[in-house]
């Protein structure tokens, strides 16, 4: 099954939303995402690249703007390519649609692991050329033979000090500890990077998580959730999540690292805590399709660029994804770290996030985490 | 042509409307539910395997029964007192039994989680005056979703209650008291029987409208009060899966008529939907 969370990338073009409400982001930016994510059709019918310039597919919204924007610059900068964003979503299925047909458009894809793992099974993406790209600037294990990380983003736990009158809880098994600290939590509508917290509630060391999630481990786990539901509100959207602190509504929860990102700012000082004791983390990838229009060395060239520390930090700061090179995490400005998954001292404290397990488990782990919750 | 035909002519156009946007697409979900991910029942197998399916369509029932009981209740109140007393001022009072009906429910719904958040009107005042010491939890549970289903649904009671009532002659009140029954006799006796079909088709369609409703019980249930609409668009966006989502929505269509086929064994349908006294 394919794996890649498409709702978190979705859930970056609503962040464009309201950055442009909020005046970080231009009209014409606005209109950029907009058009990236298909409402408005601005792209026309630039459906042929030309070999004279680089695209880029992602999923839209700020994500598009400021892809272009930040790496788009540096990019036609260092070699006078132009670089194009397409906001169109470069799912497995697209991909592979276009690499049998021929008629491959794309030359570089923000894919996921487990979307990766499903298009190199296929046969629709190149080898990473390591003699261009760098695989020490990335976070370990991210260095696939036809996929390699190009940002971070994570689940954190999320607490609002001011609604927890013995204190803010430092783990999970916190969490579940409803005597010490009431109130209402919030999970997401999904099993993706909430099962982590329910096996570290019950004291499973971090490395151990998925190996402890077979089916009893599973059950386990599920019947935890099952435990605690009673004061469980679930969020589906990361807008909803953001909304639910904003109103006070949950007293803590688990929640994405960029929706905190955007949280602290909007909250009252004092009243929103982030914690990635525990938290998961959680690579995107870049991946390059067969046959790509503007030829292996361009692609390479331009993901090798990407992995720039300085060029890192700047797209952390326009929208908290979480650079991937360890030498850039350690350059986000101290009063950033904190806020940043991929910040060596908070990476210690989380569990990557494993694609492989979603990928077998999945379908059948949502049914058990829905009946948990509801029934 | 005869007159017959040309009056099932100028009904074409809606009948074809119907047939292409709702008939088609019936039988397709259908189709889809016998046929993915394989052939077969299995989709309707896994649903009566599953706990989460049953939790789910007994809490749906279990909704529109109760929203039922109260937009009748309350319903059945105003209706009576627009009929009785309403006088010159009917019209503005049925102007505010309608008001609602021009506000999309999404912003009726928005409204209420403004009104019952944990920091939101209705909190905050009782918290103000000193009623209560910490926010009563008023949404994101079953109570929540119940008082602003209650509040979409009035109308729905409302209006076929009124038209019931309109029809119903004072005399017949005037009457009873004349021959010396007191005041709740005459109710009790000759009115309220008279309006037992109004009450029906009211309920029946308040019932109904609930059975299948998403926005509200979505957006206030805090994703726990999980009513089947709600189940099956968590099935096709969250997995996927097309198969039981449809076979899901088959199952809800078979329930409803089944309601009304057992509210027919009780109510005469025809009179209550077809000829209004």
């Amino acid at each position: 099954m394919e794996t890649t969370d498409e709702q978190f990338k979705i859930d970056l073009a609503e962040i464009a939303v309201e950055k442009y409400k909020a005046g970080s982001l231009s009209r014409r930016g606005f209109l950029t995402a907009l058009g990236a994510m298909g409402l408005v059709p601005l792209l026309g019918k630039g459906a042929h690249a030309q070999a004279s310039e680089i695209v880029i597919c992602n999923w839209g919204g700020a994500a598009s703007d400021i892809l272009a924007d930040v790496l788009g610059t540096a990019y036609t900068a260092e070699t006078g390519i132009p670089l194009r964003v397409d906001g169109a979503g470069p799912s497995p299925g697209k991909v592979r649609a276009m690499v049998e047909s021929g008629a491959v458009v794309w030359d570089v894809l923000d894919s996921g692991a487990g979307s990766a793992i499903v298009m190199n099974e296929a046969g629709v993406i190149q080898p990473i050329d390591y003699d261009i790209v760098d695989a020490s600037k990335v976070l370990e294990g991210t260095a696939l033979p036809f996929a390699i990380g190009n940002y971070l983003f994570g689940y954190g736990l999320a607490t609002n000090p001011t609604m927890l009158p013995n204190g803010v809880p430092q783990n999970w098994a916190d969490v579940w500890d409803v005597e010490q600290f009431p109130g209402i939590r919030t999970f997401r509508k999904s099993v993706r990077g909430q099962l982590e917290s329910a096996v570290l509630a019950m004291g499973i060391p971090k490395e151990d998580v998925y190996d402890f999630l077979d089916e009893d481990g599973l059950r386990a786990a599920i019947a935890k959730f099952r435990e605690l539901r009673e004061n469980i509100i679930v969020w589906g959207s990361g807008s909803e999540s953001q909304n639910l602190f904003l109103q006070g509504e949950v007293a803590m929860g688990k929640i994405w690292s960029t929706r905190a990102f955007l949280l602290k700012d909007q909250m009252e000082p004092g009243t929103f805590e982030l914690s990635f004791e525990g938290g998961v983390l959680q690579p995107g990838m870049w991946a390059v399709p067969q046959k790509n229009p503007a030829g292996t060395e361009a692609a390479m060239n331009f993901i090798a660029l990407t992995q720039d520390p300085d060029l890192q930090i700047e797209w952390f700061n326009a929208i908290g994804n979480a650079p991937i090179n360890p030498e850039a995490a350690a350059k986000v400005p101290s009063e950033l770290a904190a806020w940043n998954p991929a910040d060596a001292a908070n990476v210690a404290k989380m569990v990557i996030y494993s694609d492989e397990w979603y990928g077998k488990n999945q379908v059948h782990a949502e049914e058990l985490y829905i009946d948990a919750l509801i029934g | 042509m005869s007159e017959k035909t040309r009056y099932w002519m100028l009904a074409l156009p809606a009948l074809a409307l119907m047939m292409i946007f709702y008939i088609w697409p019936v039988l397709n979900i259908f189709g889809i539910s016998l046929t993915e991910p394989e052939p077969g029942f299995g989709n309707y197998t896994r649903m009566f395997d599953s706990n989460a399916v049953k939790v789910s369509f007994v809490l749906t029932f279990r909704i529109a029964a109760i929203t039922t009981v109260f937009c009748l209740l309350l319903g059945y109140i105003v209706a009576y007192t627009i009929t009785t007393y309403g006088g010159r001022r009917a019209p503005l009072m049925l102007g505010l039994v309608l008001l609602p009906f021009w506000v999309s429910v999404l912003v009726r719904s928005f409204a209420w989680i403004v009104l019952l958040g944990r920091s939101g009107l209705v909190n905050d005042t009782m918290m103000d005056w000193g009623i209560i010491e910490t926010p009563l939890r008023l949404m994101h549970n079953e109570l929540g979703v119940l008082i602003s289903m209650v509040h979409v649904m009035l109308p729905f009671a409302i209006l076929p209650m009124l038209a019931n009532m309109r029809g119903i002659s004072q005399s017949h009140m005037m009457a009873a008291r004349g021959l010396g029954a007191s005041e709740w006799r005459a109710f009790r006796e000759v009115y309220f029987p008279q309006t037992l079909p109004g009450v029906f088709s009211g309920g029946l369609l308040v019932f109904v409208l609930s059975l299948g409703f998403f926005i509200t019980p979505a957006l206030l249930g805090g994703g726990r009060v999980m009513m089947i609409s709600e189940y099956i668009s968590y099935q096709i966006q969250e997995l996927l899966r097309w198969g039981l989502a449809t076979a899901l929505s088959s199952a809800l269509l078979v329930a409803t008529a089944l309601v009304l086929i057992v509210a027919g064994n009780f109510v005469n349908l025809r009179k209550t939907f077809l000829e209004r006294k």
